[in-house]
């Protein structure tokens, strides 16, 4: 039954970890860029997302 | 392989993003738009165009396309009012978008952004989210990104008082992972030492305590501010929520197809 462990089936252990670490690295790039980076055209861009989101804004 | 887990994550990232933005738009923007009249001294005739809530998607503001980029323009000198960046950078929302095409871009690069964080975790820990669990995944992601951070520094309207950008950023990302990392004690590690060691990684920020601006006073009425914070952690909910159940679906059949 494959349904309890989807990942751990058909990804290696090592692969696994590869997969998790560029996954949160990637996702932390595009959280930041969209949410936090400080840059004027970023921010004015995202502006509304980022008060919806309660992002630290202005 | 590995790129097929990225490439799951993505796909629940972005409609979760297209989701959170008609979300926004019922719920949030219109209350954004009105906290904005009271930003400045000056009424601001522009913002009124735009005030109307859109029921589609589909955006008729060609012609309003100049005054969107007067309102960037008002809002580019972010960094000038608050005098923690020295350089004048010209504003603007990018390639010219509009506002609206700007907000949508924004949440569809965050909604990735937040897919691929929370599908690492669940690779990393080895825990995966599934179509049975995906609701709660979302629900625990939710709090850890919103909730406890908004204990300290609730969502804030434009024009709110608020204590230095900077200080705010740091507290906002450390008690996100602080939360993210004691959930998940708190959650999928058994012991009773792993559970109190949960608890007291969620509570340090909060016992710490958020920067808290000096003056209090605003412009904004507190009652849109209210509103404002409801409606904030109510479609963030409603993201986390879309977001967990989709990356479980997008997970099994990847499994299935593999």
């Amino acid at each position: 039954m494959a349904v309890s462990n989807v990942s751990s089936v058909s990804l290696s252990l090592s692969d696994r970890l590869v997969a998790g670490l560029v996954a949160l690295l990637l996702g932390g790039f595009l959280v930041f860029g969209a949410g936090l980076a400080n840059s004027s055209v970023l921010h004015d861009t995202a502006h509304d997302t980022r008060h919806s989101y309660g992002f630290p804004c202005h | 392989m590995i790129v097929k887990y990225l490439l799951a994550a993505l796909v629940a990232g972005l409609f979760s993003g297209v989701l959170m933005t008609a979300a926004q738009e019922a719920r949030v923007i219109p209350l954004i738009l009105h906290a904005e009249e009271f930003e400045g001294e000056e009424a601001e005739p522009a913002a009124t165009g735009t005030e109307a809530p859109k029921a589609t998607h589909e955006h008729s503001s060609l012609r309003s396309v100049p005054s969107l980029m007067d309102i960037a323009v008002y809002f580019s000198p972010i960094s000038v009012a608050h005098a923690h960046e020295g350089e004048h950078e010209d504003g603007g929302i990018m390639f010219g978008m509009s506002r609206f095409s700007g907000t949508l871009l924004a949440n569809l690069v965050t909604g990735a952004g937040f897919a691929l964080l929370l599908a690492g975790v669940s690779l990393l820990t080895g825990n995966p989210i599934t179509i049975a669990n995906g609701a709660i995944w979302g629900a625990a992601g939710w709090l850890a990104v919103h909730l406890l951070p908004a204990i300290g520094l609730p969502p804030e309207l434009p024009g709110f008082p608020a204590a230095e950008l900077g200080d705010r950023q740091v507290w906002w990302v450390a008690t996100v992972v602080l939360s993210g990392a004691g959930l998940y004690l708190l959650i999928l590690k058994n012991g009773i030492a792993a559970k109190i060691a949960g608890i007291v990684l969620i509570a340090a920020p909060q016992v710490y305590g958020a920067p808290q601006p000096s003056d209090l006073s605003s412009n904004v009425p507190a009652v849109l501010g209210a509103e404002f914070a409801v409606a904030a952690l109510a479609t963030t909910l409603f993201f986390w929520i879309v977001l967990g159940l989709s990356l479980g679906f997008a997970n099994e059949k990847i499994a299935k197809a593999v």
